[in-house]
């Protein structure tokens, strides 16, 4: 493309778009015409002035630095003569700057750089700073293998570390009292050691400790109170962390306050305007109570879980598998497993299965209730069917071979979906009409897309295939067979007649079960054709937009008579059928596309017509990978098509795509969350506090969406006004230091430690430097958009360092001291403001 | 220094799409833009007054066929066995006159009445559920348009959703919504923060629009920013910052022209909306008049019921002198929540210069047990239920709304507003094996306003004018109920009631005569509205089925 310049009238200027400039040797020699993928930049405006020339340019992606070349004549070499750093604009005076040829060239991020990040914000839930360090290291074709294969990378998140071993806390707030309050939840015994409470926002050792005896290494005495249902805590001599003894927490009862609690009067007081830091060590134990500390008032809470790692997904996990989870607690352990699995494409693919084959657990819920049944209530046993789902997903998914039809099995087979489109109710003996919501969604939202394929005729006869899928009460190593008998323990075996087979009286698990007698047993006609009076006609062929191999296919099948249990093979013959047609393969390599690439891709591509685009030719390149894999379907040759596309690798997919609110929550955490060398992370939250925010941003609730389409894939679908607000409060909040108002948006265990993040990978000594402190939030915050084309943020950044609070006045970052509290807030403050901007919402 | 700027030079030549004729306008300086645009939308009318727009669109298709009931069908009782409603054994059904409200005595509470409500036309009833649209009716207040649809109608939720809001059915290709461009043809979409609000959970496709940003507001209560420190300095500072970091300019991506209107809306409308009271201790508005006859409540309270039902005690007497009550609420205490949504709605419009309000109520895809089949007689369990529930949400916004804009007007009244509800199909005229029904086509939109014409009552008694459209054989409508092929629209095997009007003809009327767009501004915002073969304007066959529509119908 070429940009003719205006003339100019004085200088014999003239400036060159678009030309093949020679490159340096460090520069990215791109030779693709791909959008963004530039040689030089688009110079939009020339000016001249008195002795001055003047560069306006359009931005590029992805670019390090703007550099401004010069040659004297048009068969030189354009040299580096400036670097454009003032806003996409460069000026020159006339008197160094010689009369001649001009050229902006921007230097990009590498291929692998870029590479690096798009595979950190579409394979990962956002990149994360030891994360990102690590991909540059390995090379981002060797993350990506990884990821491919999942069960390459070990992982035991799901596990609770039971070795009880002592584990640090640390904690900021502000002294809301003089009184610190220590006590359990519930009946139960904890060691606590090393408690410190010191000025300011961290504890290095130097500063002393405001709490009497907090090592107990003397006698309690008034030093430490104790409340009756603590009476029988002791120093003690068995488990010590440092010195000769610790604290041995015994707790009849749960404690709240004063009156039920551990208690030390600090003396002298407590500032109430000053930041405090709290630190201690307790044994973990197993045991699922959980020891708080905390200020009266609460300025300062600290609240641990003592069975292990905090804020981990393995004692949730356990909940989960005996079936004595909330649906919260499903929630948090999804969220916590995405914010810290070392296998993201898999927590990621997990999220893209249950965003696609839609179950709602609130219906499974409403099913249970009611209907009787054997053992716990039904919120427990609505959310143990989405576990099971989950679970059977994630084992099939580390399966190198796994195919959709495999995945699509699972879905089918779920109580949860037999619930949640009506299957369960369905039936087809005799003259009953089956229920046709399932066929419904079957044929436009899971396998073929709207209207793509199929008509009413064939969802009328796909319905019938369903019939007598339904649920019973199963004995456990009945789980996963349909055509087991209802289980025959009971809790009450002396009942006689039909109350024995109550549901209130039969022990089993609620399982999938295929009833006979419900079945519609005749021959079902799949993707016919027929006429208005109901004729059946020929066999419906694939459209000619496929083109070969698929083209003019005749893609019916009879499914022939069945009776009895044969009746179940209907389904399982249908969705064998089904999984590998063409028009699935579009359907979902376009949903997979939309996922990882961006939102631009559309169903019902000409594959046979002269025009075709990069994205109608990867949907091809997917569907060709689907069909000649053996088996066929099989989901990662899928993915590999997409990963190594062009399209991905280059600026046609990186930042090309809005966060949704679980990414949006999941990458803030992630985005912030280094591993310190105690072991413990930089930034932390429990799980269950984001499920308000996600709520409030667009009502995304997982696991229980009504509408069986998903949650939007799209940008349109979660920005707007409103939930921009929601996110901008969220960010604020999770960066706040516990205590101030505005965090329970994020919830107090949301925490980031903003400062051990910079210490960590930052160094000591550029603390104080506002320069090299916005240089680095910008690098991690937004690792693909290039230093120069931050260099407006950046400059935002130093002036919030340098100005004072009341936002009036300039307040140098340079004299303040790390670890006080203005240095935090202040710190906090900016890293609200950088993840509040337009770009964080983008992946 | 003399500067063409390339960018905007190729902006121009690319641009798409409709809204064509005022999208070449978007670089000339916007206070021309106004100027420049065609019509009056968003413009004060001959009396002085700006005309409004509030929608409320029923998610998962409304059973018309139990809202607006067709009493007068021989089949209708047959056909839905646990769903029907009989006529009132005392009120002569057959008579012509005024639509019939049945006061709740003390003993039977509000929705005591198990039985349809007539409409005055001899054919048609309110289901009772809806007994609060009767004073509306009566005032002449209220269009009830029956059998609307589309050709061709999508029996999918999602795909029939988006045809409505985008108005071009069967045109998925159509990405943005119907009102984003009657906004964007008012040429007050670029200079006004807030020209349309949609509160609920994101923006609704029927405001969605890549030229301009149409505000969504989830939470009024929460809409506000917070920042570290969270002080009003703190808050001034953090908010500086980040106008100055969404002023910097970057590469082009996908979504950043979406995300820089959404920000710009943002940080102009949070201003705005930190001025309306949105909060609970502010929600005093009450009726007129002992509602619902409750002279009790009256005298003890000083007024009518609370017009916004956001928690229990505002929610008609139910907390009347004689003790908690739940036959005395107004709405399921489940419909608190929309009611805050409702009552920012009326805000807005009230106290800002917003031209279009929207909200949803989801729920009505009632493919089973949509009534109480559990009660004894048949015919009598029909009027309560989940479809009874979703009713009362919307028989009760109406007359809220026209409280609240006769009571207390500021910036908008009632013969300002016009408020009409869209659902994108209707179901069948059979009921299922579930005692539900399942997706079908037409299905009726409700229209209310000070300016809406309906029901008339004739010099000398009868009926001048009904309020009632497609559903009764009156003498004024060009195509009275039209049965089935066979007989009664009921009739097994004839599952899907016919549509008699197209949605389109009714949207138009609505913003060309009372929003005020001309009718070249109306083929840009309903693509395709003056296409011989649609008939659309003056009714006709359309070409697409065959079928027969009256075209628009006379309520402005």
């Amino acid at each position: 493309m070429t940009f003719v310049a205006p003339c100019l009238r004085r200088f014999l200027v003239l400036c060159l778009f678009g030309a093949a400039g020679v490159a340096s040797a460090e520069e990215v020699l791109v030779t693709s015409n791909l959008a963004g993928t530039k040689l030089s930049s688009q110079v939009e405006a020339i000016g001249a002035g008195v002795d001055q020339i003047e560069l306006g340019f359009e931005p590029t992606p992805a670019t390090e630095e703007y550099r401004v070349r010069f040659a004297p004549s048009l068969n030189g070499m354009f040299e580096v003569i400036a670097s454009a750093t003032n806003g996409f604009h460069w000026s020159g005076l006339l008197g160094t700057s010689p009369v001649g040829f001009y050229q902006v060239t921007p230097k990009q991020l590498s291929t692998n750089e870029l590479l690096a990040t798009t595979l950190l914000y579409r394979v990962a839930y956002g990149p994360a700073p030891d994360e990102l360090e690590r991909v540059r290291q390995v090379g981002p074709e060797a993350y990506l293998a990884e990821q491919l294969a999942g069960e390459s990378v070990s992982e035991n998140l799901d596990t609770i570390d039971t070795t009880p071993r002592w584990q640090k806390v640390t904690t900021t707030g502000l002294a809301s009292s003089s009184r610190l309050y220590l006590y359990l939840d519930g009946a139960g015994d904890a060691y606590l050691d090393d408690v410190r409470l010191v000025a300011g926002t961290s504890d290095d050792g130097s500063r002393p400790n405001l709490l009497r005896n907090g090592g107990f290494e003397t006698a309690l005495g008034s030093d430490w109170n104790l409340s009756a249902n603590l009476i029988g805590s002791a120093r003690s001599a068995e488990f010590v962390h440092s010195g000769g003894a610790s604290l041995h927490v015994v707790a009849t009862e749960g404690g709240e306050t004063q009156a039920s609690s551990i208690f030390q009067v600090i003396t002298p007081s407590l500032n109430a305007l000053q930041t405090y830091s709290l630190t201690y060590w307790y044994r973990t134990s197993g045991q699922g109570a959980r020891l708080t500390l905390r200020l009266s008032g609460s300025g300062i809470v600290s609240s641990q879980n003592l069975s292990g790692e905090p804020n981990s997904p393995g004692p949730i996990f356990s909940k989960l598998q005996t079936a004595t989870a909330t649906r919260a607690d499903l929630r948090a352990w999804h969220v916590l497993r995405a914010i810290q699995s070392k296998r993201q494409l898999h927590e990621v693919l997990r999220q893209f299965l249950e965003n696609h084959f839609v179950t709602q657990v609130s219906k499974s819920q409403d099913y249970f209730d009611g209907r009787g049944y054997g053992g716990p209530d039904p919120e427990r046993l609505a959310v143990r069917t989405e576990f099971v789902e989950n679970t059977r997903w994630r084992e099939a998914l580390l399966n190198p071979q796994v195919t959709f039809y495999d995945l699509l099995k699972i879905s089918a087979e779920s109580p949860a979906m037999i619930v949640y489109l009506d299957t369960v109710t369905s039936r087809g003996d005799g003259s009953n009409i089956a229920n046709e919501n399932y066929a419904r969604e079957l044929c436009e939202l899971f396998c073929f897309g709207v209207d793509n394929g199929y008509d009413q005729n064939d969802i009328l006869q796909i319905s019938r295939a369903w019939t007598g899928w339904r649920l019973d009460l199963l004995a456990p190593e009945n789980e996963f067979n349909p055509l087991a008998p209802r289980s025959t323990t009971y809790l009450n075996p002396g009942v006689v007649g039909s109350g024995l087979n109550a549901n209130t009286n039969v022990i089993g698990i609620w399982s999938f079960r295929y009833r006979t007698d419900r079945h519609n047993n005749r021959a079902k006609y799949l993707f016919y054709n027929w006429d208005a009076a109901g004729n059946r006609l020929g066999s419906k062929k694939v459209p000619a937009r496929f083109g070969p191999p698929w083209a003019g296919r005749d893609y019916a099948k009879t499914l022939p008579a069945r009776i009895g249990s044969l009746g179940l093979q209907d389904g399982y013959d249908l969705l064998k059928h089904m999984a590998d047609q063409p028009f699935t393969q579009e359907y979902l390599s376009v949903k997979l596309a939309r996922l990882f690439v961006h939102d631009g891709f559309a169903h019902g591509y000409d594959f046979t017509d002269a025009i075709s685009t990069l994205e109608e030719e990867l949907v091809k390149n997917c569907m060709l990978a689907w069909e000649n894999s053996t088996p066929r379907g099989q989901i990662r040759e899928v993915l590999k098509v997409i990963f190594n596309s062009d399209l991905f690798g280059r600026h046609d997919a990186s930042l090309q795509k809005a966060r949704t609110p679980l990414e949006f929550a999941v990458s803030t955490v992630r985005a912030l969350r280094a591993r310190k060398e105690d072991g413990s992370f930089t930034a932390e939250t429990d799980g269950y506090s984001v499920y308000n925010f996600m709520n409030r941003a667009g009502r995304m609730r997982l696991f229980d969406r009504a509408e069986p389409d998903g949650y939007p894939e799209d940008a349109p679908g979660w920005i707007s006004a409103g939930t921009l607000a929601e996110r901008l409060r969220f960010v604020q909040s999770a960066l706040m230091p516990s205590g101030m108002s505005g965090k329970e948006d994020a919830g107090a265990n949301t925490r980031v430690d903003v400062l051990g993040l910079l210490q960590l990978k930052l160094g000591s000594t550029s603390l104080t430097d506002a320069g090299a402190v916005a240089d680095f939030l910008l690098r991690t915050l937004f690792p693909a958009e290039g230093a120069a084309n931050l260099a407006a943020y950046r400059e935002v950044a130093v002036n919030f360092l340098n100005t004072a609070d009341s936002g009036l006045s300039a307040s140098p970052w340079a004299n303040l001291t790390p670890g006080t509290p203005i240095h935090d807030q202040r710190l906090r403050g900016l890293v609200g403001l950088l993840m509040s901007t337009q770009r964080f919402q983008e992946q | 220094m003399n500067i063409l700027s390339r960018r905007s030079f190729l902006s121009h030549s690319t641009k798409l799409g409709l809204g064509a004729a005022l999208a070449s306008l978007t670089d000339i300086p916007l206070v021309m833009q106004r100027v420049l645009a065609e019509g009056t939308i968003g413009q004060p009318g001959p009396n002085g007054r700006v005309r409004k727009l509030l929608f409320i669109f029923l998610r998962g298709a409304n059973d018309g066929l139990n809202s607006v009931i067709p009493l007068g069908d021989s089949a209708y009782a047959t056909s839905r066995p646990n769903l029907a409603l009989t006529p009132d054994p005392i009120q002569p059904f057959a008579q012509i006159g005024s639509a019939f409200f049945p006061e709740a005595s003390s003993g039977a509470g509000t929705y005591g009445h198990p039985y349809g409500l007539p409409l005055g036309n001899g054919f048609a009833a309110l289901h009772p559920s809806l007994k609060f649209l009767a004073p509306l009716y009566n005032d002449g207040d209220l269009a009830l348009i029956h059998r609307v649809g589309y050709p061709k109608q999508s029996r999918s939720h999602f795909d029939s959703q988006a045809y409505w809001e985008n108005g071009a059915p069967a045109d998925s290709a159509v990405k943005d919504g119907l009102l984003y461009r009657a906004m964007i043809e008012s040429g007050l979409a670029n200079t006004s923060p807030l020209t349309a609000v949609s509160i609920g959970s994101s923006l609704p496709l029927i405001l969605r629009g890549s030229k301009a940003a149409m505000t969504n507001i989830s939470n009024p209560t929460r809409y506000s920013l917070l920042s570290i420190p969270n002080t009003a300095a703190g808050n001034s500072k953090a908010a500086a910052a980040l106008a100055a970091a969404n002023a910097a300019r970057f590469a082009d991506k996908r979504e950043r022209s979406l995300l820089e209107l959404q920000y710009k809306n943002l940080s102009e409308t949070l201003q705005l909306f930190a001025q309306l009271k949105f909060e609970e201790q502010d929600n005093t508005f009450r009726d007129d008049v002992a509602t619902d006859g409750d002279t009790d409540w009256a005298n003890a309270n000083g007024g009518g019921y609370y017009l916004f039902p956001t928690v229990a005690d505002k929610n008609g007497g139910w907390r009347r002198s004689s003790g908690n009550r739940p036959d005395k609420y107004v709405v399921p205490t489940g419909a608190h929540e929309f009611f805050e949504r409702l009552k920012a709605a009326a805000i807005i419009l009230n106290n800002t210069d917003a031209l279009v309000a929207g909200v949803s109520i989801d729920g009505w895809d009632t493919h089973s047990d949509q009534v109480d089949a559990k009660n004894e007689a048949a015919g009598q369990g029909s009027h309560t239920g989940a479809h009874a529930g979703l009713l009362r949400r919307v028989g009760w916004s109406l007359y809220a709304l026209q409280k609240y804009f006769t009571r207390y007007a500021n910036h908008c009244r009632w013969d300002d507003l016009a408020v009409v509800t869209l659902s994108e199909f209707g179901r069948t005229t059979m009921e299922n094996s579930d005692a539900g029904t399942d997706h079908a086509e037409a299905s009726v939109m409700f229209l209310a306003g000070g300016n809406i014409k309906g029901y008339e009552p004739g010099t000398l008694g009868g009926v001048k004018r009904t309020g009632v459209w497609n559903c009764g054989g009156d003498g004024d409508r060009a195509l009275p109920w039209v049965t089935g092929p066979t007989g009664s629209m009921f009739r097994a095997g004839d599952r899907y009631l016919q549509r008699n009007t197209d949605y389109r003809s009714v949207l138009a009327k609505l913003i060309r005569d009372h929003l005020g767009a001309t009718p070249e501004q109306l083929t840009r915002i309903i693509p395709g509205y003056a296409a011989a073969g649609e008939n659309l304007q003056t009714g006709g066959m359309q070409s697409k089925d065959n079928i027969r529509i009256i075209g628009e119908p006379d309520i402005i």
